[in-house]
Order: structure tokens, then C-alpha cells, then sequence
């Protein structure tokens, strides 16, 4: 299946718009990148929502999951757990449609309860340079969340009790006891969950595009919808496929980075 | 298996406030994620559409009906939508289990000649996202005789970057020790695949499985430059159908719709994520 | 690496390599057993996309015994995806002798050399002299690109108002007349807006219009206003123009002036249409398709209030022949065959289930109202084409999907306040300009 891939590198050296003769233009695609303004605006939208959805996952996956571990009776924590991988089942573009309904600006159920409940006048969720890329971060957040927190609970139950037990008995207290024991031994779960998260945020597509078109102007536009807009929309196959390249160069980049800093702060037993 | 089930991982909350606050925050951050599904379900099996745009809106349908379950299944082949899509993410998924975890085991464990070239070749082209990639892949597959056939969508999937890099980096995380033992007591490089290195890969290898599966049920893309027939089309695909013209189609039928796409992968979950989570737990998760 | 493996990374680069030169592969759609074929490609929709295409090949074949018409549905989200979907097919060496395109596409698969122009036909066909005296000249214009005509168009759709009575009547409001001007319809429509729950916020509004299409969205009123946003000969972008300008300002003073919600997807104003948190918006006939079944008629249709001028703006499909028809003969039959009396009435549709787009024939059309199809004022779809100055050529150039995601990209901006609209449109008409440029 390497075939489509070298497909694409061919490609980026063409001018090709599907219906007519293809023309070899060499390096000209690679020239365009560094003149194309919307390039690093999208790249940048992009490393933004991608490193906030990182963070949620990561931190309130972290919280939630934490929290679960709590003594509850065994039907509770089935029902939220369930509750919490729901979204995650469901495909992006149908609870994304969901979303552009309840986030409206002045006729959704969002702004509508939050001016009831905290008086907060209507926030234009879908449609501000500063909101729209925020809800992009919520509604794939929301998705993914689920995933993190059952990778963490597992996490967190091969943790062995002994260990636990053994802090105990020193005297120290729960907090104490969640940073210098249950996160170190927690770091390769956190290593895991962000070089996926990592992976899945940069290609996000389906969210941005439903919810917001990847606007107002290029706030929550992804490079992947970039990508396929240049490709579909202006028929322009050889510069969307330079365009991937630079993307799976960026990939190829950030996962060397995490796998090299991840050797000074992951803790394997 | 119930002793691991039993332990309590976590500093237990001493005192009121604290698990006061642990419930508050759980309840409200459940409520809030599964709130938006209240409002598809009461769209479900909502006779009319208007209501579901009052503001603020009643909690119950006026008037309750099943009707718009109905409507799905009388204006696309939804059943068959359903089917396909289980046939195409099950076939993916399976497969991908095989040669994932083959060829993460070969790029993790053999050692050939420019196996370092190979593996970030591999792992480069793969990890080029679909959206750029779909056009050259559509022109193989009509090479092919493929395209209108579900082969056209589950062999594109066949192979996973992301599957095969997961599953080198577990297999790197197990001792070398026991393949050793297992190569003294004669065994081949096959046997220890088998015998010693998969038994130890359950959470790995289910994590790849999960994953997998949503993504190629959900999937639109694919389908949708594919397939050409409404009978071999997926629910995603199916989903657009119901949506209709620009998107202006009834929403009950379509809240109805997404309904019916959730329950299979939704009772697969209930089923697995008790054992996904325990066989994580018991041999851990490491990169 | 194996055989199959091998085979198949050889078969991917020759595929890049040759779709370049795309002629090299024909594969033998048609059989040679005397019977003849031909190959129609539709956007498939849904289901009312499958029964109105099967039931005019079935049709078509029923009246022609010795003709195999093969449907090729294609999937797509909407018109661009499409487009997108049977460009990937063309490539992958599909030869079919007719495809569905909206107007947008006329410049796009003409300026691709995809379309065989009709114009001989028309000239040598003895039938062709009626059918063009009973289809509104706008239609055959607009579906003309540098005296091509790239097809007949079998259905079509104006840009109107519609209405919803009920808040009218509550608002204790007439029903709008043709002739009202803007200044009128900005009164009507801040009477409409109300807060009705009494939380202080507005919750009903008089207008809203589409965000993610243009022609429902502001060309109305950029007609209207005198302007467009191309020449004419589609060559050149006209946005920074003060029509233009005028038309926006109005449009954004809606939204200031809380008589507008921020804009949303076309789709999205439906049903709140319905229920009356919206009481006008403007469309072609298409939302009636989705209205009538739902059991929802209390609405009705006005034209568009004029300003500088009245246009009527609308857009159209049809079947082009395909330069790559083996048959190009028997497709403009074909071509020909959907705008038949016996095709066009299926368009009318029944006050239960009426069709989605007006049809092409003046004499069919104007049975709607007799049949009873809703609304009312159902024969203000043909006589604003008959009796009116239209929007022709219309604002649609080759890159129709890139022009038309560019403007909106930057309308985003505009209506939400984050750029002036002078600024803005001068940053869209300098986008614009690579994009609509002829060669």
C-alpha cells in the first residue's frame, strides 16, 4: 500500500487538475509553499486547536479517570464510564452537524441556557475568529475524551498496590502520593496518549468542516481540510499533494521530538 | 482477574468534601458530555421537527412516535448500510491486527539490512493522510476492477502506520529475555511470535482494534469517492443520504439514523471495555 | 515486499503517470450487440435522486426499445463534491456520455473541454424550434459560455423570499408585495423580530439568509443592489465595487440592528423557519421539497424587494453531452428527452409531494399552481424569469468551488465584525483576482 504514497510524491511535482494532461513543473509546487500566505495561517490554526485537544485530553483525561478510581458502587462507575465513551462511537460528521445546531449563535440551546443559568450574553461560538477555533477544541475534546480516560483507568490499575501501600505506611499524604508515585509510574500511559493524540489532532477534518467551514477566514481551518480543499475544490492535485508532504514531514518531526524527550521523563518499572 | 478488579488504585478521599466534589465533578462532566445524545435520542422519537428548536425545549415530545426508525429504513437501505459497515471495519480491523502486528514485530525484532530505511519509509507514506492520498488510491483500485466493490474500501486499509508503529513500540517494551528462553528451548521466530509475544500484546493489540474499528466505521471519505451503488455504501455515507440535499432533510429521521449507527459499536464497547481495560491493567501499556 | 504487493505499487505509478494522459485507457462501457447504450451520471442525493433519474431512464428506454440507458449515481455531499467524485472518475478513464451539472458547473466543464456545445443540434433538429419557444431565453443564457450552449436545462430555481404566514398574521402584518423596496423590507422584517419568551435577548427574527452558499445567500442583493461579482465575461472580479458595498452594508446592518442572527448554513434555517424563529429567508423552490412533506405550508413566496434595480437571480441544471460520448447523437435525444412534457411534469410533483426545482417548460410550469402544489403564489417561479431582467451570464467562473469558498471565507469575516467591509472586500477582491482571471 506504499503505492497511493509514492503516487502523491509524483504528484507533487505536476500541475494536474484530474481532467486535463497532467504537466511536470519540477520543483514548482515546493516553490509555491513559501509564497502561499494561507499556508502558515492554517498551519497555525492547526498547531493551536491540535495542542489544546492534546492538552484536554491529557490533563481532564488524567482528572476524570482519577476521579473514577474513587470507591463507588460498580453500576456507577459502569454508567459513567459509558457515559464518558459515547461520544467516541459516533462519527464525526453527524455529531458535528449536532454541535453546529446547539452551538447557534443567537438561536441555539448553548447561549440560550448559559444567558438563562450565568447571564453570560451570546457568545458566537461558530462563527469569531477567537470562538470558532474553541469550539473545534470542545466538540473534538468531547469526542475523544472517552478513549484517554479508559487508557488512563487501565493505567492506573496496573499500578501495583504495594507500592501504594507501602507510601502509606510513610506517612505521606493523597497528593503527595499522586505526584511522586501515581504519575511517574503513570508516564509511559501519558507518553502513549500523547503521541496518538497528537497524531489524530493533526489530521482533524471532520470537525472544523461541518461546524465552522474552518472560518471565519482561516481560524479553524486544518491542514487536512486544507489539503483536500485544493485538492477537490480547486482542482489543484499536484500543490494539496506538496502540501501533504510538508504535513507528514511535521508528523514525522513531532513524533521523533516526543520519542526522544519522552526518554528523560518517562519512568518504565 | 477480580483481585486487579478490586484494588483501589488511587488515594481514597478522606474526607466528605472531597468526595462530595469527585461525584460533582464526575456527574456534571457526564451530563455534560452526554447531553448532546438527549437531545439526538428525544429527536429520534420526536413526531415533529419544530420542537426540537424551542428555547427553551420541553425535555418530552409532545407526541412520541417510532415512526421516523421507520422513515430511515424506507428511504435507504439502512440494514444493509449497517451490515456493509460492519463487513468493512471488521475486515480492516482483523486484518490489521495480523499484519500490524507482523510487521511491527519484524521492524521491532529482525534484523535486516536497511531496516531503519524501511521502517521510516513505511511508517512516512502511511502516515500521509487519506485526504491526499485518495486520488492515486482511487486510480489503483479502478486499475483494479475494484472501485464499487467493498474490496476498494477495506484494502486501503489493510496496512496502518499508526498500527504497525504502535505495536513495534509495545513489542520494544517486552524483555528481550523471553524470546531468548524461547529461542534456547528451540523455538523459531515464528513460534516466539506466537506462543510468547502475542499472548503478552492483549492491550496492544486490543487499543489497535478499537481504534481501527471507529475509524473505518465512520469513515465518509472513503466510501463516498468508492463506491458508486447505493448497496454497497456505508452507514456514514447512508447518513448523508438521510441528511438529503444540503443537508435539509427531516432531523428527526436523521437523529433516528444516528441512533441505529451507534448501538452496534456502542454494545461492542459494553462487551469489550471490561476486558480491554483489564488486560491493559494486568501487562501495561508501553511505548 | 510480495507480488501482489509489487504489482499493485507498479499499477499506482503507472496510474499517476498516466492519468496524465488520460485517452490511452478506454474501457468498453457499450456492447457492440446493436443495442446502444448510453451512460448517464447523476448526483445522488438520496432517494428522490435515484427514483427521478431511474424513472427517466426507464422512461427514456421505454420509448427508444433498442437503447440501454446505465445510471451512474455519483455521492457528494453537495454540487463541489460531486464535481470532485465524477472529475475522479473521468481520470480513472470512465467514458460517460451525460452528466447532471448545475449552472455554477457550465463555465467549469467548458472551460475543461468536457462538454459537447449544443448549438448544432439546436440549428439542425426539427423539433428544437418549440422546445426553445416554450423554455425562458434566461435559461438557455445562462447555460451559454462564449456562444456555446453547453445544455438545455431541465429544471432550475429563482432566488425567492419565503415567508412564514403564521408569524406575519401574528405580527398582524400584509402579506409582502413584488414591489417592495428594501427600505420596506427592513421595516417588515424588524417588525418580525421580537423577543417572545421575555428574557430580555431577541429569539424571533425577520431575516436571515444562507452562509454557506452564495446564491441564496448575498447575490440577491448584490443584483439588486446593480452589482455582481464578476464581469460579464466572467474575467474579472467586481467586489470592491460600491454595489458590492452597498449590498453587505444593508446586509450587515440586519445584523447590528438585531433583525438578523449571525448567518448559519442554509440547512440549518429550515426548521427554524418552521417554527417560526424565523420568519423570512430567501431559496430557490427546493426547501418546498422538504417543508410540504413535513406537513409545514404556512409559508408563502414574495420576490426579492428591489433597490437600484430588480434581477432575477437564478440557477439551473441539466445534462450536457460529453465530449467523450461514443454516441453523442442519441444523448442529445436523451438531453432532450428531459425536457419533455412527460419528464418535466414529474418537477410539478403533487400538493403531497412536490417536486424540488421548477421545470424548464413555461406551459408545464405553469400547471404548479393548477395542481395545487404549495405555496400559493407558486407561478411567481416562472413569470420572475419571463417577465424580468435576470442575473446573466451569472457570477461563475471556471474555479466555481474555489471562487465561491473564497468569497465565503471572507464574508465570514465580514459579518462577524472582524473586519470592515471596505477592508474586507478589498482583501477578497485581491484573492479573487488569480481565481477568476481568463487565460
Amino acid at each position: 500500500m506504499l503505492a497511493p504514497a509514492a503516487g502523491v510524491i509524483l504528484l507533487s511535482f505536476f500541475n494536474w487538475n484530474l481532467l486535463s494532461d497532467g504537466r511536470f513543473i519540477g520543483l514548482a509546487n515546493f516553490a509555491r509553499l513559501f509564497t502561499d500566505g494561507r499556508l502558515l495561517a492554517v498551519y497555525g490554526s492547526t498547531a493551536y486547536m491540535a495542542f489544546a485537544i492534546l492538552a484536554v485530553n491529557v490533563t481532564i483525561g488524567l482528572l476524570l479517570a482519577v476521579l473514577l478510581e474513587t470507591r463507588m458502587p460498580r453500576w456507577l462507575r459502569g454508567f459513567f464510564r459509558l457515559s464518558f465513551l459515547f461520544p467516541f462511537v459516533v462519527s464525526s460528521s453527524a455529531v458535528a452537524l449536532i454541535w453546529r445546531f446547539l452551538l447557534n449563535k443567537d438561536l441555539g440551546l448553548v447561549n440560550f441556557w448559559l444567558g438563562e443559568w450565568f447571564d453570560v450574553g451570546r457568545i458566537d461560538w461558530l462563527g469569531s475568529s477567537f470562538w470558532a477555533p474553541i469550539s473545534v477544541i470542545i466538540v473534538s475534546s468531547w469526542k475523544t475524551l472517552g478513549f484517554s480516560i479508559l487508557v488512563y483507568i487501565a493505567g492506573l490499575q496496573s499500578i501495583p498496590n504495594e507500592i501504594r501501600e507501602a507510601a502509606i505506611v510513610d506517612g505521606t499524604n493523597a497528593w503527595q502520593r499522586f505526584w511522586r508515585i501515581t504519575l511517574p509510574l503513570l508516564s509511559p500511559t501519558v507518553f502513549f496518549l500523547i503521541v496518538i493524540n497528537t497524531i489524530n489532532a493533526f489530521q482533524l477534518f471532520a470537525e472544523p468542516r461541518v461546524l465552522t467551514t474552518g472560518g471565519p477566514g482561516d481560524a479553524s481551518r486544518t491542514i487536512v481540510q486544507y489539503i483536500y480543499d485544493t485538492a477537490f475544490g480547486s482542482f489543484d492535485l499536484g500543490y494539496a499533494s506538496t502540501i501533504g508532504i510538508t504535513l507528514l514531514l511535521v508528523l514525522i518531526v513531532l513524533t521523533a521530538i516526543q520519542f526522544r524527550v519522552s526518554r528523560r521523563w518517562t519512568f518504565y518499572e | 482477574m477480580n483481585s486487579t478488579l478490586k484494588r483501589r488504585a488511587l488515594p481514597r478521599p478522606s474526607t466528605i468534601v472531597t468526595t462530595v466534589l469527585t461525584f460533582a465533578i464526575l456527574a456534571i462532566a457526564a451530563v455534560a458530555i452526554v447531553a448532546p445524545f438527549l437531545w439526538i435520542f428525544r429527536g429520534a422519537i420526536s413526531a415533529s421537527d419544530a420542537e426540537l428548536y424551542e428555547l427553551p425545549p420541553s425535555p418530552f415530545p409532545t407526541e412520541a412516535t417510532l415512526e421516523n426508525f421507520g422513515k430511515v429504513f424506507e428511504q435507504v437501505p439502512y440494514g444493509r448500510f449497517i451490515l456493509n459497515s460492519l463487513v468493512v471495519a471488521g475486515s480492516i480491523t482483523a486484518a490489521q491486527l495480523i499484519t500490524c502486528s507482523t510487521a511491527g514485530y519484524a521492524f521491532a525484532r529482525l534484523s535486516f539490512p536497511g531496516r531503519g530505511v524501511a521502517f521510516a519509509l513505511v511508517i512516512g507514506s502511511l502516515m500521509i493522510p487519506l485526504q491526499v492520498t485518495i486520488v492515486p488510491l482511487f486510480l489503483v483500485m479502478s486499475k483494479l476492477g475494484l472501485t464499487n466493490t467493498l474490496w476498494a474500501l477495506i484494502l486501503p486499509g489493510v496496512f496502518s502506520a499508526f498500527g504497525i508503529f504502535l505495536l513495534r513500540q509495545h513489542f520494544l517494551s517486552l524483555p528481550r529475555e523471553l524470546e531468548e528462553a524461547a529461542r534456547i528451548d528451540g523455538a523459531g521466530h515464528v513460534r516466539t511470535f506466537f506462543q510468547v509475544i502475542l499472548p503478552l500484546s492483549g492491550p496492544a493489540l486490543a487499543t489497535l482494534g478499537i481504534l481501527t474499528f471507529t475509524y473505518w466505521w465512520n469513515d465518509l471519505l472513503m466510501p463516498l469517492v468508492m463506491i458508486r451503488d447505493v448497496e454497497n455504501q456505508t452507514l456514514p455515507v447512508g447518513l448523508v443520504l438521510l441528511a438529503g440535499r444540503f443537508s435539509t432533510g427531516s432531523l428527526g429521521t436523521i437523529a433516528a439514523g444516528i441512533t441505529l449507527a451507534i448501538i452496534p459499536v456502542l454494545v461492542v464497547f459494553i462487551v469489550a471495555q471490561r476486558w480491554i481495560v483489564q488486560s491493559i491493567a494486568s501487562s501495561g501499556l508501553k511505548l | 515486499m510480495n507480488r501482489t504487493t509489487r504489482t499493485i505499487a507498479a499499477a499506482a505509478l503507472t496510474a499517476a503517470l498516466t492519468a496524465t494522459a488520460l485517452a490511452s485507457c478506454a474501457p468498453s462501457s457499450g456492447s457492440d450487440s446493436g443495442e446502444k447504450t448510453l451512460n448517464v451520471v447523476f448526483w445522488d442525493y438520496g432517494p428522490a435522486a435515484q427514483t427521478g433519474n431511474q424513472a427517466t431512464a426507464d422512461a427514456f428506454m421505454a420509448a427508444n426499445p433498442d437503447v440501454e440507458v446505465s445510471l451512474t449515481p455519483v455521492a457528494g455531499e453537495n454540487w463541489g463534491t460531486y464535481y470532485a467524485n465524477v472529475a475522479t472518475l473521468i481520470a480513472s478513464g470512465e467514458k460517460p456520455d451525460l452528466m447532471l451539472i448545475s449552472g455554477e458547473g457550465a463555465e467549469f466543464i467548458h472551460a475543461n473541454n468536457l462538454a459537447l456545445p449544443i448549438n448544432d443540434y439546436l440549428e439542425s433538429d426539427p423539433d428544437a424550434a418549440a422546445l426553445v419557444d416554450d423554455i425562458a431565453p434566461g435559461l438557455i443564457d445562462g447555460f451559454t459560455v462564449d456562444g456555446d450552449i453547453v445544455t438545455l436545462t431541465n429544471a432550475w430555481n429563482n432566488m425567492v423570499v419565503y415567508y412564514n404566514t403564521d408569524v406575519f398574521a401574528a405580527a398582524g402584518l400584509e402579506a409582502p408585495s413584488a414591489d417592495w423596496t428594501w427600505d420596506d423590507f427592513k421595516a417588515t422584517a424588524a417588525a418580525l423580530s421580537k423577543d417572545t419568551n421575555g428574557d430580555g435577548t431577541t429569539d424571533q427574527y425577520g431575516f436571515t439568509w444562507a452562509s454557506n452558499e452564495i446564491f441564496p445567500g448575498i447575490m440577491p442583493w448584490v443584483a439588486n443592489a446593480g452589482g455582481n461579482l464578476t464581469s460579464d465575461d466572467r474575467c474579472e472580479a467586481t467586489v470592491d465595487t460600491p454595489e458590492v458595498t452597498k449590498a453587505l452594508e444593508f446586509l450587515k446592518g440586519l445584523i447590528d440592528e438585531g433583525i438578523a442572527p449571525a448567518p448559519m448554513p442554509m440547512s440549518d434555517v429550515f426548521t427554524r423557519f418552521q417554527n417560526g424563529s424565523i420568519a423570512m429567508f430567501g431559496a430557490g423552490r427546493w426547501p418546498i421539497g422538504t417543508f410540504v412533506p413535513a406537513g409545514f405550508t404556512s409559508f408563502d413566496i414574495q420576490l426579492y424587494p428591489s433597490d437600484e434595480t430588480y434581477k432575477t437571480v437564478f440557477g439551473g441544471s441539466g445534462y450536457p453531452i460529453l465530449q467523450s460520448s461514443p454516441n453523442p447523437d442519441l444523448a442529445w435525444e436523451y438531453q432532450k428527452f428531459t425536457v419533455s412534457p412527460e419528464i418535466q411534469e414529474q418537477y410539478v410533483g403533487t400538493p403531497e409531494a412536490p417536486g424540488d426545482s421548477i421545470p424548464s417548460l413555461r406551459s408545464v410550469a405553469s400547471t404548479i399552481s393548477e395542481v395545487g402544489v404549495p405555496p400559493v403564489s407558486s407561478d411567481l417561479f416562472y413569470s420572475s424569469i419571463d417577465d424580468h431582467d435576470t442575473l446573466v451570464p451569472y457570477p461563475a467562473p471556471a474555479k466555481y468551488s474555489e471562487f465561491e469558498s473564497t468569497v465565503l471565507r471572507n464574508l465570514q469575516l465580514i459579518f462577524a465584525g472582524e473586519t470592515t467591509i471596505a477592508d474586507g472586500l478589498t482583501t477578497l477582491q485581491g484573492e479573487l483576482d488569480p481565481i477568476v482571471a481568463c487565460s
